[in-house]
């Protein structure tokens, strides 16, 4: 080959690497910058004195006197848009009785949303639910259901060839003439001090457990039931995957059978997750029955499963890198082949084996389909490490899901699914950099 | 090594006597519909009990006959009743259903806020699914190709829509099918020619529910039995629990003034209400 296609060929192959990493960075910003922005959003966001109030009435946090103070001048704020509703109220009575039904039905909805964004007026009995204990905790909230207290949304359907048109009506026109029509002008303008927003640092989303189906409280059982299950199928998945490791390079005798049940391995390796969520279900729930639900158990024992083809191949790789002449030099010193195995062969082929169980272990945190059926539920408490036996989890990864589709109200609680995706994020990664340092030490101590 | 050996025995000896010293549980599984009220329900038995963990998981009602039948689950979500096949299968693995209605729920037809069709009958929703209707133009709507949004064929929600729209009939090839009511509302608020169907606690602002034969889905037609398309919603348990253990008390909170409230306030219609 000519020196200068050589050279030319040499320049492309590195730009195309410089390229694709490129690209692999600016996918990682693409998808990692959101998550960390809005997940963060979870953590450090602009709390209402409604946010303190629940604080200190649920959870028994806070200044109790500071807050009393806040609430009062708070109420104090609101108290005009109490009176003219119930102003408007005396005014629409004298009104003919159709009249007075229509209006009190717009009094009813005007109601609804006032409540939504304020928390129940007082006066009234306490609900049941803690979504409408409260008025809106989150300043960005508040603000979004202030404009359906502003505005009627319409549809103007009078093209009849095309889709409706959103128009936005003014409330004020509604009532315009009547005493409610500073009401809308009043609350616009009064907002603020009407829920005195606080840039607030909620670092206890981590460990409170959720309240009212995620609407309120923190993450903490998906957290530690993600930890749980991550865990769990490390036990499970590691002394089976390399003593697997183990037997297939040292003791098998190579050979046809053990060629078919390599593929086997690395055929495993690529069934898809919800098959092993199925077989997991039918398996250890339905025919061994080795707990009464769905538990933690089960569900480890299924991703343990799922990773173990990963963490085979991979200590099968590191125990091969290991030089011929290690394991010569110690059977030639009169080491039985176990010994040899254990205390030359694994130390040296550890740093490889760390890297298989790293990669797993990420794989296993954030797996969803196996759990579905083995382990996750939307609500549970956290569980306690003896409960783990019995009982099922939510569970990080499929709490996500679950409150991306499955959930009542998504939009109210979009904050919530960020910061659990973010947790989980996070939480991949400390378990990653964990593994990461301890095979640093343990290479740096083989070779030193 | 002798440490390791130490450890096998303590792992052994807690796996022996850790169900001992769990505390009480209820686990819950099954449809999406009844999902709301279960996890509203869980939340509020639990504030009442610490000790209990109350789990709920929603993975449709045919999932949690199946788990019923399997014992893997003390309390089925269904949104239909059981099928004979569930309930002969159930039998055969030592498994008494008895049913719970704890609350009655319409089927509003969903489309888009954008869409200009206001009502229709019956008749003409199952024309729509039989794919004899295909464009909203047919119905006095815009020039747009009709989107069918079904629930998945393992829901409850699907049956009766099934048996009470459908009569039995199949529906037309190119529906999409979708895992949940959320699923359902997600979809039809984001497609502007979409039709769909979900649990009456599902309906809010993003998507509009048609007047079927002139009747407006709400708590009161339902309970009224007006509204044509409705269903109750179960919760099954293998026999009737034992009096006072923690799953009696939560099966029975749908009766009192406070489960009642709840099932109100999610969108539901309570059973006193008829």
């Amino acid at each position: 080959m000519r020196l200068s296609t050589r050279k030319l060929l040499d320049r492309s192959f590195t730009g195309l690497g410089f390229i694709s990493i490129v690209i692999m960075t600016a996918a990682l910003l693409f998808l990692l910058t959101p998550i960390f922005i809005r997940g963060s959003r979870a953590f450090l966001f602009r709390a209402t004195v409604e946010h303190r109030l629940l604080m200190l009435e649920k959870f028994k946090r806070g200044n109790p006197e500071k807050i009393q103070i806040e609430v009062e001048q708070t109420q104090k704020m609101r108290r005009p848009v109490y009176d003219m509703m119930s102003q408007y109220e005396k005014e629409i009575s004298q009104l003919s009785r159709l009249e007075k039904m229509e209006k009190k039905n717009q009094l009813r909805e005007l109601k609804k949303y006032i409540e939504n964004l304020l928390g129940p007026a007082p006066g009234e009995t306490r609900p049941v639910l803690w979504r409408d204990q409260y008025g809106q905790t989150r300043w960005e909230r508040a603000l979004a259901h202030l404009q359906k207290v502003l505005y009627r949304e319409k549809w103007d359907y009078s093209d009849p060839t095309k889709m409706g048109q959103k128009i936005l009506i003014p409330r004020t026109e509604d009532f315009k003439g009547t005493s409610l029509e500073n009401l809308f002008p009043y609350i616009e303008n009064n907002l603020k001090k009407m829920l005195s927003p606080r840039l607030t640092f909620y670092w206890r989303f981590l460990t409170d457990k959720s309240y009212d189906a995620h609407f309120f409280g923190g993450i903490w059982p998906e957290m530690l039931g993600t930890l749980y299950l991550t865990l769990g199928a490390m036990i499970f998945a590691i002394p089976m995957g390399v003593i697997a490791a183990i037997y297939l390079t040292e003791y098998a005798k190579q050979g046809t059978v053990i060629s078919v049940l390599r593929t086997c391995i690395s055929t495993l390796a690529g069934v898809p997750s919800i098959v092993f969520g199925l077989f997991g279900l039918a398996f250890f729930i339905n025919t061994i029955k080795i707990s009464e639900s769905k538990s933690v158990l089960a569900g480890s024992m299924t991703l343990a499963l799922l990773i173990l083809p990963t963490v085979i191949r991979a200590s099968e790789e590191a125990i091969r890198a290991v030089p011929v002449t290690y394991k010569e030099a110690a059977l030639s010193l009169g080491a039985s082949k176990w010994h040899t195995v254990l205390t030359v062969i694994l130390p040296a082929a550890l740093p490889g084996i760390l890297t298989g169980i790293v990669i797993s272990m990420g794989r296993a945190a954030g797996e969803t389909a196996p759990i579905i059926f083995t382990a996750a539920v939307s609500v549970g408490k956290p569980l306690k490490l003896l409960e783990t036996f019995t009982q099922p989890t939510p569970a990080l990864p499929w709490n996500i899901y679950n409150l991306a589709t499955e959930h009542e109200a998504v939009d109210e609680i979009r904050h919530v699914q960020f910061g659990m995706v973010l947790t989980l994020v996070l939480m991949v990664l400390v378990l990653n950099m964990a593994a990461i340092i301890l095979r640093a030490r343990i290479s740096k101590k083989l070779k030193g | 090594m002798k440490s390791f050996g130490k450890l096998i025995a303590f792992l052994c000896v807690l796996a022996f006597v850790s169900p001992a010293l769990a505390s009480d549980k209820i686990v819950i599984d099954g449809s999406t519909t009844v999902g709301p009220i279960a996890k509203a329900f869980a939340e509020y038995y639990m504030s009442q009990n610490p000790d209990v963990n109350v789990t709920v998981s929603e993975s449709g009602s045919g999932n949690g006959a199946k788990s019923l039948i399997n014992s893997a689950c003390d309390i089925a979500d269904m949104s239909r009743f059981m099928k004979d096949k569930e309930f002969a299968a159930a039998v055969e693995n030592g498994v008494l259903p008895v049913a719970h209605v704890v609350a009655m729920d319409g089927l509003p037809i969903l489309v888009h806020p954008s869409n200009p069709v206001d009502e229709l009958t019956v008749e003409q929703v199952r024309n729509i699914y039989l794919g004899k209707i295909k464009n909203w133009k047919e119905l006095g709507g815009p020039d747009m190709k009709i989107i069918m949004i079904s629930r998945d064929t393992n829901s409850g929600t699907y049956e009766t829509f099934e048996t009470k729209v459908m009569e039995k009939e199949k529906i037309a090839e190119g529906a999409e099918y979708v895992g949940s009511n959320g699923a359902v509302r997600q979809r039809v608020q984001s497609t502007p020619a979409a039709i769909g169907y979900a649990g009456l606690g599902f309906v809010d602002d993003t998507v509009k529910a048609l007047r079927i034969d002139g009747i407006e889905p709400t708590p009161l037609t339902v309970a009224s039995g007006k509204y044509p398309i409705s269903r109750p919603l179960f919760m099954f348990t293998n026999n009737y629990p034992k009096l006072g253990s923690h799953l009696h008390a939560f099966i029975s909170l749908y009766l009192s003034p406070k489960g009642q409230e709840i099932i109100e306030t999610i969108g539901f219609v309570p059973v006193t209400q008829y």
